[in-house]
């Protein structure tokens, strides 16, 4: 699935009011002091699930949301998207309130498991989220069968979502996101439930919709797979904001220097050291890099379908 | 026991006053709801913030209102649509309604003394259940699953406001019932067409005349002992079909030689008089049980062959033209609030004496006004047909074997008594029977005379029914009763005139609108609860204020009327301690106490019933059973009570949805 195929359909202007004077167009989503309690029946507190967040989130980059379960990143993605209320502070989208319906029509949102229909069918699943924000009938229709393609199931698109398996749903789950071309697409554990393949495209595929200047903001504990697509994370634990920056800043260790080289003996690596020495250092490895299991599956899955019925030539070397 | 038909005003006279209570009801709910949400607002998040959110949420609605979308309210609907259908809950309804006629179908039959009644009473009350329990079923899962399955998620993070998500649901589920209906309706309608439909044969080898038997000239009964009518020949009798037979009578009947000519199909032989009038013997077949055959004759002679057609009258749609007012005046003649009451529990008829021997001029009668009397609201203005539902009540001082006699009388209401003529027609005696609705056809011209204003006859001829009595559109109906020691019970809706008949399939189809009426207040409160609570909380609500709904007629009149023995708690009070309902209780605290309780539960009570639908209201379930028409003012206003609980739910439902979080 390759997101640069999508035509930018043709339909009219949205119109959002904009009533906030502050508004920033750079700037996407915005907390302030953002705090939520969830309490009982009673209105007794239960859980204090995020304490006075303040967030700034850019046009056109990939934020990342940090943390093991319970720290808060679901809590802010359902608060940013008026599903929850906040017990205090505010969270602006777009300059809007988050609970403004408006600001929904520039949204695209995949939640953490596709909640979707299951007695409709693929097509009708897309037709109908269209049909939500208003979209006239043949450019739904058009968009619909694009997205389809997209993320490839054009060969299960008549089929109810009860059959599908838990990759196929979480693809149409995207597409449905996608519907509207949104400006905004806030994407809640995005890889999860995916097989590799299916997470390497998930990957692709929100690196692509950053080319295509939109803005994302996805949350995972799945760190790999935020230290693959974003340009800033923030890491949240039990509900505060522990550390917030660009992924390649915040992971340079600037205390250690790291080269690769090619085509130098083994006996070269004796000479290496004795000048790190030389210059007052201490090599702490100096080793031939692995790859990551992710790679080599993938290699493996993309030869066996290249050459069908042989068993790939990586694989046995060591047994 | 007849049906009992409440004043019902014209549509346009019961709109206004209708509008004006919705309004009234509107602002006392949005002020209580008002109040409510700044109580849980307040105590959430403070006395300040919590008017800022209860400002915002009120502030909130106008856009929401404006900004609502047709086409997401009906992408909503088709979905609801789609998950009632895709849930099987469409297939299961139509499996059990047939398994049920089915089933029905084994057990009922034409028999009896008003099959009709039981057939429609069976489809009526079988459409209607299944109709509200699918409306509860669709209702109370869907919103509360989609909750829990978080599939609102993808809904509600579209720009799709809460007034289109419960209207959405409401207009889908309403679609699918209305389809569900139709098709039940249809059903229903073919059913019971089915099911009484019948015919019969003569009893007898031949078919024919020569099975008919001589009467007894001297007993005038047959066979079985029954008493034949006096003009009547010779007798017969059908088959047993359906459980039941009919009894046949060749009846003689002489008329004028330019009377109107009479349906010949079922005329034996014709003959005429030497003072010139026409003798015909005629076949007729003696009703049963609310409906009859036409005998047809072919041939003449003892072998003419006689056969029945199909059985008519089951399916009728009367349309009564009831008195403006009663009156009852006792036996000296005064008026009186209401008739005698014989003692029995149901007190809805006033009984009117005729005599004793100590008073044999009782002047005991029940004065029917009528209004708006005219030619053109009478299908045939030649043929006057009024139609009696009336009680006796027989003393063992007169013959109690007898049937009751009544006596009928039209008489001119003058605008101006000191100067108009009346006109009074004579009185028309005949027997009561108070098992049946009795038929009595008057012609147009009625034997009576011309009264001066004074009271003295000024000439006795046949005078106009329309032109004379009722020549300004009043006219005065006195029943009296005439035999001596016997009572006759009467209410205002128990004597008409049967103007004329609707369409059956239309009135049909009336009564259907009514269980869709029901359906769609069933179904929109069904959506706006579940905006709250879950399933089965959700249900338990529906179907308390089903039960509410359907006995608001009841909690009103509790309410309404002073009870002897006090309220709830002062019955119970009485109950325990044996004291029964006449006697006052002793002055003091305790009694204050129990009044003042009675006092605020049953104010409670009232309210609940002002709030929960008037199911009674839409259900004319009774006007088909009775084959009366369904007056299309009652029909314009039980629409009206529909659509404005199903936007006053909407309403309810959109704030309810609004003010909660979705997620957790």
């Amino acid at each position: 699935m390759s997101a640069s195929e999508v035509k930018p359909a043709k339909e009219a202007p949205r119109k959002i009011v904009q009533t906030n004077p502050d508004y920033d167009p750079n700037i996407v989503v915005e907390t302030q002091n953002l705090t939520k309690i969830y309490r009982d029946f009673w209105g007794r507190q239960k859980v204090r699930a995020l304490k006075a967040l303040d967030l700034e989130v850019r046009k056109g980059e990939i934020f990342g949301l940090l943390g093991p379960n319970g720290s808060g990143k679901s809590t802010t993605i359902k608060l940013l998207l008026g599903l929850l209320f906040p017990t205090s502070g505010r969270a602006l989208v777009f300059g809007n309130d988050a609970t403004e319906v408006t600001k929904n029509e520039r949204i695209g949102y995949l939640p953490e498991e596709s909640y979707l229909y299951r007695y409709l069918t693929a097509e009708e699943t897309l037709d109908f989220y269209g049909r939500l924000f208003d979209i006239p009938t043949k450019v739904r229709q058009e968009r619909a069968k694009e997205l389809i393609e997209r993320v490839g199931l054009t060969w299960a698109k008549r089929r109810q979502l009860r059959e599908y398996s838990k990759g196929m749903v979480r693809r149409i789950g995207l597409a449905q996101a996608l519907i509207n071309d949104p400006e905004l697409v806030l994407l809640d554990e995005p890889t999860s439930g995916l097989d590799p393949m299916g997470t390497r495209e998930m990957k692709d595929m929100i690196i692509d919709l950053k080319a295509q200047g939109k803005t994302v903001i996805m949350c995972s504990h799945l760190l790999a797979d935020v230290q693959d697509v974003c340009d800033r994370i923030a890491i949240l634990y039990q509900g505060d904001l522990k550390e917030l920056g660009r992924v390649d800043s915040l992971l340079k260790v600037s205390e250690e220097t790291q080269v690769r080289f090619t085509g130098v003996p083994q006996s070269a690596h004796d000479e290496i050291r004795a000048v790190i020495q030389k210059h007052g250092g201490s090599v702490k490895s100096l080793e031939n890099p692995k790859t990551t299991l992710e790679e080599l599956f993938l290699n493996i899955v993309r030869e066996s379908q290249e050459r069908p019925g042989h068993r790939s030539a990586r694989a046995g070397e060591d047994s | 026991m007849a049906m009992v038909v409440e004043d019902f005003l014209n549509f346009g006279e019961w709109f206004p006053g209708a509008v004006y209570t919705f309004f009234l009801l509107t602002v006392a709910l949005v002020a209580l709801g008002t109040f409510f949400g700044y109580l849980v607002a307040a105590f959430r998040h403070g006395p300040t913030e919590g008017f800022y959110i209860v400002a915002q949420t009120i502030g909130g609605a106008v856009p929401d209102a404006l900004g609502t979308s047709p086409r997401r309210v009906l992408a909503i609907a088709r979905l609801a649509a789609i998950e009632a259908i895709r849930r099987k809950v469409v297939i299961v309804t139509f499996v059990v309604f047939g398994l049920t006629l089915l089933l029905g179908g084994w057990f009922m039959n034409a028999g009896g003394a008003h099959p009709d009644r039981i057939y429609l009473n069976f489809v009526l009350w079988g459409t209607q259940l299944l109709a509200l329990l699918t409306g509860l079923l669709m209702t109370a899962f869907s919103l509360p699953d989609d909750i829990k399955n978080k599939t609102i998620y993808t809904v509600v993070t579209k720009p799709v406001r809460a007034t289109e998500i419960v209207l959405g649901r409401i207009v889908g589920f309403a679609a699918v019932g209305s389809v569900l209906l139709a098709v039940m309706g249809l059903l229903s309608f073919l059913f019971v067409w089915r099911g009484l439909s019948h015919s019969h044969r003569v009893v007898g080898e031949t078919q024919s005349i020569a099975s008919f038997e001589e009467i007894d000239p001297t007993t005038r009964l047959n066979r079985y002992g029954q008493r034949v009518s006096d003009s009547a020949i010779k007798t017969g009798e059908t088959t047993v079909d359906a459980g039941h037979r009919h009894m046949l009578e060749i009846v003689e009947d002489i008329r004028d030689k330019d009377s109107p000519p009479l349906d010949d199909r079922n005329v034996v032989s014709k003959s005429e008089l030497p003072d010139g009038r026409i003798r015909y013997e005629r076949v007729l077949v003696e009703p049963y049980g609310g409906h009859s055959h036409t005998a047809v004759v072919n041939g003449s002679g003892a072998n003419a062959q006689v056969s029945l057609e199909s059985a008519e009258g089951y399916f009728r749609a009367r349309i009564p033209v009831y008195a403006a007012s009663l009156g009852f005046y006792d036996s000296a003649g005064e008026p009186k609030d209401g008739g005698i009451n014989v003692g029995k529990e149901w007190a809805h008829r006033g009984y009117i004496d005729g005599g004793t021997s100590m008073n044999r001029n009782s002047l005991s009668k029940a004065e029917f006004v009528f209004e708006k009397i005219s030619p053109a609201i009478f299908k045939d203005p030649n043929l006057l047909i009024l139609e009696l539902d009336l009680g006796v009540f027989r003393t063992t001082k007169g013959d109690i074997e007898k049937r009751v006699l009544g006596s009928l009388q039209f008489e001119t209401i003058p605008d101006n008594a000191e100067i108009d003529p009346v006109f009074r027609s004579e009185r028309i005696v005949f027997e009561t029977d108070e098992y049946n609705v009795q038929i009595i056809p008057l012609r147009r011209d009625l034997p009576g005379e011309k009264l001066r204003p004074d009271g003295t006859i000024l000439e006795t001829r046949d005078i106009d029914f329309f032109n004379e009595i009722a020549k300004n559109g009043r006219v005065k109906l006195t029943l009296r009763c005439e035999d001596q020691n016997q009572y006759l019970g009467v209410a205002r809706e128990n004597i008409y005139f049967r103007a004329s008949d609707g369409l059956y399939w239309w009135n049909f189809s009336k009564g259907f609108l009514g269980i869709w009426a029901q359906m769609l207040v069933m179904i929109s409160l069904g959506v706006a609860l579940s905006t709250f609570l879950s399933t089965p909380v959700t249900m338990i609500g529906v179907m308390s204020m089903l039960v509410l709904g359907y006995n608001s007629s009841f909690i009103s009149g509790l309410i309404s009327k002073e009870n002897i023995g006090g309220g709830p708690l002062e019955s119970f009070y009485r109950i325990v301690t044996q004291k029964n309902m006449e006697i006052e209780l002793e002055q003091g605290l305790a009694r204050m106490v129990l009044e003042q309780a009675d006092f605020f539960l049953l104010s409670v009570l009232g309210s609940l019933s002002n709030i929960a639908p008037n199911f009674s209201q839409l259900h004319f379930s009774e006007f088909l059973l009775y084959g009366y028409s369904i007056d299309i003012h009652r029909l314009a206003a039980a629409m009206s009570v529909a659509l404005a609980f199903t936007i006053g739910l909407t309403v309810f439902g959109y704030f309810c949805f609004k003010t909660r979080e979705i997620a957790k």
